[in-house]
């Protein structure tokens, strides 16, 4: 049996050997680390404008010299042709740099091996220069739907002896050859390149250019084409002057299209691999050739994809000794083999394929071992179901956002987001989202998001989502409503007005919140003391995990921020008349900034048009604004803004700001005695440096967060990325109520805790949509923890001990002394106050019992390691001294 | 002071003696017993070597470095021959066989420090451009210029200056007197009044110099203004507050002494005050990662280049990488990040904390990579958008016209300011008690040896003598802007290519046989 199948595979890679006529550049074209990437998959097709708000989102993550567009599960309609025809044909796309090259390319390499069914250039903009921003001509392209002719494919299975396979995959390979050669010849061995194939796969496309890569969607007027699935690049090549696309992504095997963000260490090696199997890079870029490595293992290996993405991103560490001994001993077998071939360094794929032999459309996100590339995926689960993954966070909610706009069946918030742990036991550190048949009957189409083991991952069941467009009917509740409200903004205690309100959170229908909101904001506008009472409250029900009942979670999220959002607006702005202790301010009037004047102490800061940096980005506002005597301020409407709170330098403690929306990259970095907290999930690089100061976040927070942290006192509702404090030093306090990807506070050098040194509490706890707080499966179940640290500790909560010596590197297990609880007490009591997790009742209860302390939490401390201080004659000289 | 400087007052040179009493001069002098304490010598020499005080016969021990040897000899002032009792004795001083190595020979060391001694050109016969390494600068020479154009105009009238900002994006315009600046060195590797000394001559001369990773000692605040921030990868001691102070921030990404590492202190040296500098362990040994865990990318570059834009909006951005083989695109990214100063370090740099695996094989000699990227930069139409800045073993006046001349703009010296100091290159910088001369120390003791006034001078001799060895190239070659020097490769030639007798024009360095 075997031995017909690797025969097989000789034979197909043998048929490859006369492919590459010698004249191959080996060096890179280009050093590209960086860019961004996003992508979504839904149910339903979806028009191409919908990739367009995420892609500008992305602009700071590539400098407009390359982009790129691919689109799976096409509509047959835009396109002309029959579902037939789309289901069967390969839609061959050829990109035309110089237009007359068109007749020799379907002379020599279309026309004798070809049954063309239509052909077609497909439309674009007449002048290009009419699309701002585009300064380079985009290529013609033509697009043919096309079947191997029966003769020409039988000579080819002759030819090579692959009568063993099944003849649609004989044509495939055909079809990967034929475009091979095209590229080869028109392309890849020339000076001047002519023409060169985008795509070629089966109901999915490729389109790129020299910009930005929604311009894509402008000029070549894909704006109301619809399709299942989109993905996006936005390329940073470092060459400058890009004359042609050739090198942007995304680049395509057979049926996929695959865009990366990064950059591999081991581009030769993996080249090397490549060639040894017949396969020689034609665009020398990272990302043909992991394209072209996914191809080998898919296509010709038959792998299945949970093994490409071992074969790809290896299961290694702690984490390897937590899989199970079958699959411990498959994977054994893929890394001996694929080890030297397998992407080294930072990268992340999104891929967007279709499968026609299993009949799906897939999104596939795989990130690296080490998680070196950002990577956020969402899903939202409803009438319609959409899975996304991006770059950054503020993408996937621009998405939405556009998605809702249009068809309200979508929510513009997500009802999960997640990130992913790189070659883990846990999730693989990749998930998909396939969408296939839904089985009833009448065409439509399930998404299911699975991860690399093939374990779904749901939102909870029996929500529904808000649909405005159902009409608005009047609540049962309306009395209550009013009643609780009269009552509540003036009389009654706000801790009793929040209990209250979180009861009914639970219990009303959308209808009822939606009259609860609207009276808030009509309320608000009525006095200081009502505004501040009603965002206190909103802010409360934003930030907690209230159990919503029937309804989705992300939906009244979205009611409750909307109606944030609504009261900050109607604050008076800077230049109006009237008293009030709020004053508002925009990009549009961003000039208006001048001191408070008496009785005003808050700046309420929408961000939304602000650019994310730059000498006029809202971080900068922030900066004039508290020059000029500012010290409060309430931050929204941000989409991915960077830098909050950089730049105001020492003696800030009289400042806070609060942040509401998709805040960027870099908050609170820096920041030297100012309070920020940020109401909702936060994104990378937070806190870098940071000096002093308080910073609390109300969810997760992104990849390498308080690197190089000085000091402050941290607190995380949620779990933080890879790589958390890493390099921090001086006496950081940190507590972070969920886990950590891995990497947490490697090097870390914070002096002894109990001397004012520095610490992380890392609780390992979730809470479940009853809004109850319970374990999570590990407290920590990265292969790192601590690694290499000569101060500062680790509070772990671990009643069972399931965290290992292995995972630690140079750290060792202490039993908690009194004067260590003595020490994190008083932040797991602000924890407590923060976000509802009491220590008596969640904190020390296990399974259903509490338990004291020193049960529960276990110490990790620095061990003396030689390799940071060799036996010394300085510890003898300093004597004392040197343990201060 | 961010704007542009008028030509500023070149600062006053002033005789700074050496340290020690028993100088390490190029030839030795011995007096007999014979002697009768006559006092010709010390009436005839008139390079000082022999003093006596007024009321005291004898005449004091030789200042030998202050000797010129054996050249004298057509002098009648020669005091070896006017002896009227035989008792003086020249040798070629035995100690600079050991002395120096073949990057930093002894002549070189010994030129350096009578040029920090004294302010001048070495009056002493010794090779000062030239080291024995047979390759990099010392087989590229400037041409042989053409006598007649010759420009003859005073060093006052030279420009020599630097613009640090070409990009003219609103950042201040930053003009340096000279076409260098002093590179990085931590708080911790170096005694801190050396380094205080550093910034002051950095004042005085209106260049720059750059905290290494190590912190922002308060002594550096009087002169904030002439002193970089460096954001390395341990981001040890940045604050927002010392990005703040400088009107430079660096990116220190890689070194060229040690691509691939990060910096590194060892246990030793992180004594009380640089552990609480760095808000570290006492004992425990620094090791910075690399790269920066923050940046993976060019975006994520750019990022963390706005980032220190959007905290020090005065602030100019210098992004210091090391020479990998794509050292052009990097350079070209760093610009399109939004870049200032793209500073490449190449490999022969490095003091002696560098490990020496690392710093005698890994990064791309600075000679190449300065015309790659200069050519590559201007490919790509911005290399005057840009000011291009190399260092990594770049030793002296020579070797920094050469860098210039190859496409630099200007470049940053690490290792002639110790020499200044009377670092004699043994090369022990990690151990913090192994500084024979106080000057790579921790030692509270030892560092006592060095006062601020002393380094500060020493180095403001030192360039002082430089600018008019740079002087003296540009009037040869008719330049009166060493900015017109820029790129003019074409006034160089590289040994390796030229045939015997065009070779012969370019004498090798005394003593020794050119490799070929």
């Amino acid at each position: 049996m075997q031995s017909i199948k690797d025969a097989l595979i000789n034979r197909i890679l043998n048929s490859r050997a006369g492919l590459a006529d010698g004249n191959f550049r080996h060096k890179k074209s280009a050093e590209e680390g960086g860019c961004g990437v996003t992508g979504f998959i839904a149910s339903i097709p979806v028009r191409g404008r919908h990739i367009y708000e995420p892609s500008v989102q992305m602009h700071n993550r590539g400098n407009g010299k390359g982009g790129g567009i691919a689109a799976v599960g096409l509509s047959a309609d835009s396109l002309g042709v029959t579902q037939q025809v789309l289901d069967s044909h390969y839609m061959l796309q050829l990109a035309l740099l110089d237009p007359l090259a068109r007749p020799e390319v379907e002379r020599a390499n279309i026309e004798p091996f070809l049954d063309v069914h239509k052909a077609q250039k497909i439309p674009s903009v007449d002048d290009y220069r009419d699309v701002e921003g585009l300064e380079v001509k985009p290529p013609d392209v033509w697009r043919y739907f096309a079947r191997v002719k029966k003769d020409v494919l039988g000579r080819f299975i002759e030819e090579h002896g692959l009568q063993a396979m099944d003849p649609a995959r004989a044509e495939d390979e055909f079809i990967f050859q034929n475009s091979y050669r095209i590229n080869q010849k028109f392309y890849a061995s020339l000076g001047e390149q002519q023409a060169f194939v985008l795509s070629h796969g089966r109901n999915m496309m490729i389109l790129k250019l020299v910009g930005y890569a929604e311009k894509v969607v402008d000029y070549y007027l894909l704006d109301e084409f619809k399709a299942h699935g989109w993905i996006a690049h936005q390329r940073y090549p470092t060459k400058g002057r890009v004359w042609h696309p050739g090198g942007a992504h995304p680049f395509s095997g057979m049926d996929e299209a695959l865009v990366h963000n990064g950059d591999f260490a081991n581009y030769h090696a993996v080249c090397e691999y490549l060639k040894q199997h017949n396969i020689h890079p034609q665009f020398l870029t990272d990302t043909e050739v992991s394209v072209l490595l996914l191809d080998l293992l898919g296509r010709t290996f038959e792998y299945p994809m949970e093994y490409i993405i071992e074969a790809m991103a290896p299961t290694t560490e702690h984490d390897f000794d937590q899989l199970p001994p079958e699959k411990q001993h498959i994977y054994r077998y893929i890394q001996s083999s694929h080890i030297h071939a397998s992407p080294d360094g930072p990268w992340f794929f999104i891929i967007a394929r279709n499968n026609p032999y299993d009949k799906f459309f897939q999104l596939i996100g795989i990130t690296d071992t080490s998680m070196l590339r950002p990577q956020v995926f969402a899903l939202q689960e409803g009438a319609v179901q959409i899975g996304l993954v991006c770059s950054e966070k503020q993408a996937i909610d621009a998405t939405l956002q556009s998605l809702a706009d249009e068809d309200d069946r979508f929510c513009p918030v997500a009802d999960k987001y997640w990130n992913a742990r790189g070659g883990s036991a846990t999730d693989g550190g990749s998930f998909m989202f396939t969408v296939k048949d839904a089985g009833k009957g009448d065409g439509s189409k399930e998404l299911i998001c699975t991860n690399k083991f093939g374990q779904v991952v749901r939102t909870p069941p029996g929500q529904q989502h808000f649909r405005p467009s159902e009409g608005v009917a009047v609540s049962e509740k309306s009395e209550e409503i009013s009643r609780l409200l009269e009552k509540g903004m003036d009389d009654t205690e706000p801790a009793d007005l929040k209990q209250s309100c979180r009861e009914f959170l639970t219990a009303w229908d959308y209808v009822s919140l939606g009259q609860f909101c609207d009276e808030l904001i009509i309320r608000a506008a009525k006095s200081d003391a009502r505004r501040t009472r009603a965002i206190d409250l909103l802010t409360h029900l934003n930030d907690r995990l209230i159990p919503t009942g029937t309804k989705k979670r992300s939906a009244v999220l979205q009611m409750i921020r909307q109606s944030l959002a609504t009261i900050f607006a109607s604050s008076p702005k800077m230049n109006e008349n009237g008293h009030s202790q709020y004053r508002y301010i925009d990009w549009s009037d961003r000039d208006t900034l001048r001191p408070p004047r008496e009785g005003e102490c808050i700046c309420v800061l929408n961000a939304k048009d602000f650019p994310p940096e730059g000498d006029t980005c809202d971080a900068r506002l922030i900066c004039d604004a508290y020059e000029k005597g500012w010290k409060q301020f309430i931050c929204y409407g941000y989409k991915g803004q960077r830098f909050t709170g950089c730049g105001l330098s020492t003696d800030t403690d009289d400042v806070r700001i609060d942040v509401y929306d998709s805040s960027g990259d870099y908050l609170a970095s820096g920041i030297d005695g100012l309070e920020i907290h940020v109401h909702g999930n936060a994104q990378d690089q937070l806190g870098q440096i940071i000096k002093r100061g308080k910073l609390v976040i109300y969810g997760d927070v992104g990849q390498t967060f308080m690197y190089g942290a000085k000091g402050g006192d941290v607190y995380v509702m949620g779990n933080a990325a890879g790589r958390p404090l890493i390099n921090a030093v001086g006496r950081p306090r940190v507590v972070i109520n969920g886990t950590c990807l891995d990497y947490l506070a490697e090097s870390f050098m914070a002096g002894d805790p109990l001397n004012g040194g520095g610490f992380v509490v890392l609780n390992g706890i979730e809470f479940d949509t009853e809004g109850k707080v319970i374990a999570q499966a590990n407290p920590y179940p990265g292969s790192n923890l601590f690694s290499l640290a000569s101060g500062g500790a680790i509070y772990l909560r671990d009643p069972h001990k399931q965290v290992v010596e292995e995972q630690l590197n140079g750290g060792e297990f202490v039993d908690l002394t009194p004067a260590d609880w003595d020490l994190i007490l008083p932040y797991l009591e602000e924890n407590q106050n923060l976000f509802g997790i009491s220590i008596e009742n969640d904190l020390l209860q296990v399974d259903g019992e509490k338990r004291d302390y020193a049960s529960v939490y276990r110490k990790v401390q620095a061990a003396r390691l030689d390799v940071l201080a060799k036996a010394s004659t300085a510890v003898e000289e300093w004597g004392e001294e040197w343990q201060e | 002071m961010n704007q542009i400087s008028k030509q500023q007052q070149l600062p006053e040179i002033k005789e700074v003696p050496s340290r020690f009493r028993n100088t390490i001069g190029k030839f030795t002098i011995k007096r007999s017993a014979a002697c009768i304490s006559c006092g010709l010598c010390a009436e005839l020499c008139p390079y000082g070597v022999h003093l006596r005080y007024e009321n005291y016969s004898k005449p004091m021990r030789p200042v030998e470095h202050k000797c010129i040897g054996f050249e004298c000899r057509q002098n009648e002032y020669y005091c070896i021959d006017r002896c009227p009792q035989k008792a003086l004795t020249l040798r070629l001083n035995p100690v600079l066989e050991t002395l120096g190595d073949f990057r930093w020979p002894a002549e070189m060391l010994l030129a350096h420090w009578e040029m920090a001694e004294t302010g001048h050109l070495p009056v002493v016969d010794l090779e000062y451009n030239l080291g024995n390494s047979g390759g990099g600068f010392d087989k590229i020479r400037f041409k042989l210029p053409d006598s007649e154009k010759y420009l003859d105009v005073s060093d006052e009238a030279m420009d020599l200056s630097l613009d640090l900002n070409k990009r003219r994006d609103g950042r201040p315009e930053r003009r340096l007197s000279l076409p260098c600046y002093s590179g990085g060195m931590s708080y911790g590797s170096m005694a801190l009044t050396a380094l205080t000394g550093r910034a002051r001559a950095a004042q005085k001369l209106n260049t720059l110099t750059c905290t290494g990773e190590g912190g922002y000692p308060e002594e550096f605040i009087p002169y904030a203004d002439y002193v970089i921030t460096q954001v390395a990868t341990g981001l040890f001691g940045v604050r927002e507050q010392t990005i703040q102070y400088a009107p430079v921030i660096e990116f220190k990404y890689a070194q060229g002494a040690k691509p691939g590492l990060g910096g590194h202190l060892l246990g030793d040296k992180v004594t009380p005050e640089v552990a609480a500098m760095r808000e570290t362990v006492v004992g425990s040994s620094l090791f910075s990662p690399f790269p920066f865990h923050s940046v993976y990318s060019v975006e994520d570059h750019k990022k963390h280049v706005d980032w220190v834009k959007a905290v020090n909006p005065r602030g100019l951005v210098s992004v210091k990488v090391s020479t990998p083989t794509d050292v052009d695109m990097v350079a070209v990214g760093s610009y399109y990040a939004g870049a200032h100063i793209i500073h490449i370090d190449g490999s022969y740099g490095g003091t002696g904390a560098a490990p020496d695996i690392a710093k005698k094989n890994i990064a791309m000699p600075i000679e190449y990579a300065i015309p790659k990227v200069h050519q590559f930069l201007k490919e790509e139409g911005i290399r005057e958008e840009v000011c291009f800045i190399a260092s990594g073993g770049i030793r002296n006046a020579m070797d920094v016209a050469k860098a210039i001349a190859l496409g630099a703009d200007g470049v940053v010296i690490g290792t002639a300011e110790l020499v200044a100091l009377e670092c004699v290159r043994c090369g022990n910088c990690e151990s913090g008690r192994g500084c024979a001369r106080g000057i790579a120390t921790t030692d509270h003791e030892l560092g006592r040896m060095i006062s601020e006034s002393y380094a500060e001078q020493r180095i403001v001799n030192m360039y002082m003598a430089w600018r008019k060895q740079w002087c003296e190239i540009l009037r040869q070659f008719g330049m009166q802007s060493i900015r017109e020097l820029v790129g003019r490769s074409d006034l160089l030639v590289h040994l390796d290519y030229l045939d015997e007798t065009q070779r012969a024009q370019y004498q090798p360095v005394p003593r020794h046989r050119m490799i070929i």
